[in-house]
């Protein structure tokens, strides 16, 4: 087995391991704060994710980032940034996420302080009753 | 050998953010599990930047490691400090 | 360990298991990849193209090409949403008064002399982030989100009192937002507007004269490559950003005991 190959399973083993932990702190945690927390961590793994899918190894050289960065342009240069650049779409969709996502962990701060105003708690144990 | 240190690093820093992780679920004080919370993001960090994610790291790092802590500790001065009985 | 946190761990271990073994099959593919996908290689061949001039865009980054160009209409969507959960935060605290009187507590003197460099530094990598969106990586949401660390620090450091001191009101930094979400809405249509002044032929979110419709934002002006409306698009996101996360810090510092006397006994 070779390096990147190793490389690649123990980042996604990871990340699946991170998704099972946030998981377990929504569904299992009592404190609402805690569950924001673990929605965040969440969102980060799925985002992580969308990342390592628009990720590549080209067969020679190394991968390069999104960016052309040759300031003059012909049919080499070009070619040479579409094979070895990684994959854009994902990084776009994820960067519009991360603000967003962003906007509703505020979202759901504000009605955490506000659900603790109105009832004292911020566990749900003790809000049930 | 540049490419070895890469994927070694890359290695060392995700499994560091599955500790992280853990501790920031298990941590029962929320300003140590918020501090725990911006280690992890610290990681996934720098995983974006090794994956050539040059935005996603501008945009990462004060979102993540920034203002998502300071909300939380807003909310965790406002309510209750410790998750639990 | 209760039964319930049982079956919660067990049912969890389960759906982890059963997602990676689907992703395992198809999902992820190969890894690492080899190739990316054909759609991914048109945007990445047509992100700065001068022998293509009607199909591409007009900046070196594909990633900002892709928000504010290929796929535009779809961020000014999720631009859209994140508004949305702001208003509807702002709306908890509707009638609360915030005013700039009384003491101000603060920090040390030593982390308010870094905090007065800082406060300088930050907003100009943020603006050099926002103007430079279409040529180096950075954009409109990247440089909003780095500017509004400041406004934590200066919350966190010199106390909430001070960004209203210094002229910062909720509605001017309301005016700010609206104003930056104009800037977003009036970039979008400014061609087709012209068009109709003009007689000719438009798209909305066009960027670069397309066939049958000649307009076009300044691709390159003296030798400067400007980048049409991204330049447009990022600078005015940067704002509407920027605003828009200070605003409900902002709300977030406030005293408690002020917002209950309005929120909760009215």
């Amino acid at each position: 087995m070779n390096l990147s190959l190793m490389t690649a399973y123990v980042v996604v083993i990871s990340l699946y391991v991170n998704l099972g932990i946030a998981l377990y702190g929504i569904f299992a945690r009592p404190s609402l704060v805690k569950k924001l927390l673990a929605i965040t961590i969440l969102s980060d793994t799925a985002n992580a994710f969308a990342v390592l899918v628009g990720y590549r190894w080209p067969k020679t050289g190394t991968p390069k980032p999104p960016v052309y960065t040759n300031s003059t342009f012909n049919n080499q240069t070009l070619h040479y940034y579409v094979t070895h650049a990684v994959d854009p779409l994902p990084q776009a969709l994820v960067l519009t996420a991360i603000v967003i996502g962003l906007a509703v962990t505020i979202f759901i701060a504000f009605i955490i302080i506000q659900y603790y105003r109105l009832h004292g708690t911020v566990d749900v144990r003790k809000a049930r009753r | 050998m540049i490419e070895v240190f890469t994927l070694a690093f890359l290695m060392l820093v995700s499994v560091a953010s599955v500790v992280a992780a853990y501790l920031a679920i298990r941590e029962r004080d929320m300003v140590k599990a918020i501090v725990f919370s911006a280690i992890q993001s610290a990681m996934y960090a720098l995983i974006f930047y090794v994956l050539m994610a040059p935005d996603i790291v501008l945009v990462y790092i004060p979102v993540s490691v920034g203002i998502t802590p300071a909300v939380l500790l807003f909310v965790t001065k406002k309510t209750e400090r410790y998750d639990g009985d | 360990m209760k039964a319930s946190e049982v079956f919660v761990l067990i049912s969890i271990i389960v759906f982890i298991f059963s997602l990676a073994y689907i992703t395992s099959l198809g999902g992820l593919g190969q890894l690492p990849p080899v190739n990316v996908r054909v759609l991914a290689q048109r945007y990445l061949e047509l992100t700065w193209n001068p022998l293509k001039p009607f199909m591409s865009s007009s900046g070196y980054e594909s990633v900002t090409a892709i928000v504010w160009d290929f796929r535009g209409l779809d961020t000014f969507f999720e631009t859209a949403v994140f508004y949305g959960a702001i208003i509807a935060a702002i709306a908890i605290y509707r009638g609360v008064k915030i005013t700039g009187k009384g003491k101000t507590i603060g920090m040390s003197p030593i982390a308010r002399t870094i905090t007065r460099l800082s406060i300088v530094l930050i907003p100009t990598v943020a603006a050099s982030i926002a103007l430079h969106g279409h040529l180096t990586p950075g954009g409109g949401f990247q440089a909003g989100s780095v500017a509004t660390v400041v406004a934590v620090l200066i919350i966190m450091v010199f106390g909430r009192k001070a960004i209203i001191r210094k002229g910062l009101t909720k509605s001017r930094i309301l005016l700010l937002r609206s104003l930056g979400l104009l800037g977003i809405g009036f970039t979008a249509v400014a061609l087709l507007l012209a068009a109709i002044a003009l007689g000719v032929n438009a798209y909305i979110f066009q960027n670069q004269p397309k066939p049958f419709a000649p307009l076009g934002f300044p691709k390159i002006y003296d030798g400067m490559i400007l980048g049409g409306s991204l330049l447009l698009f990022n600078f005015f996101e940067f704002i509407a950003v920027t605003a828009g996360f200070t605003l409900v810090l902002l709300l977030l510092s406030l005293d408690e005991k002020d917002v209950r006397r309005v929120v909760v006994e009215k």
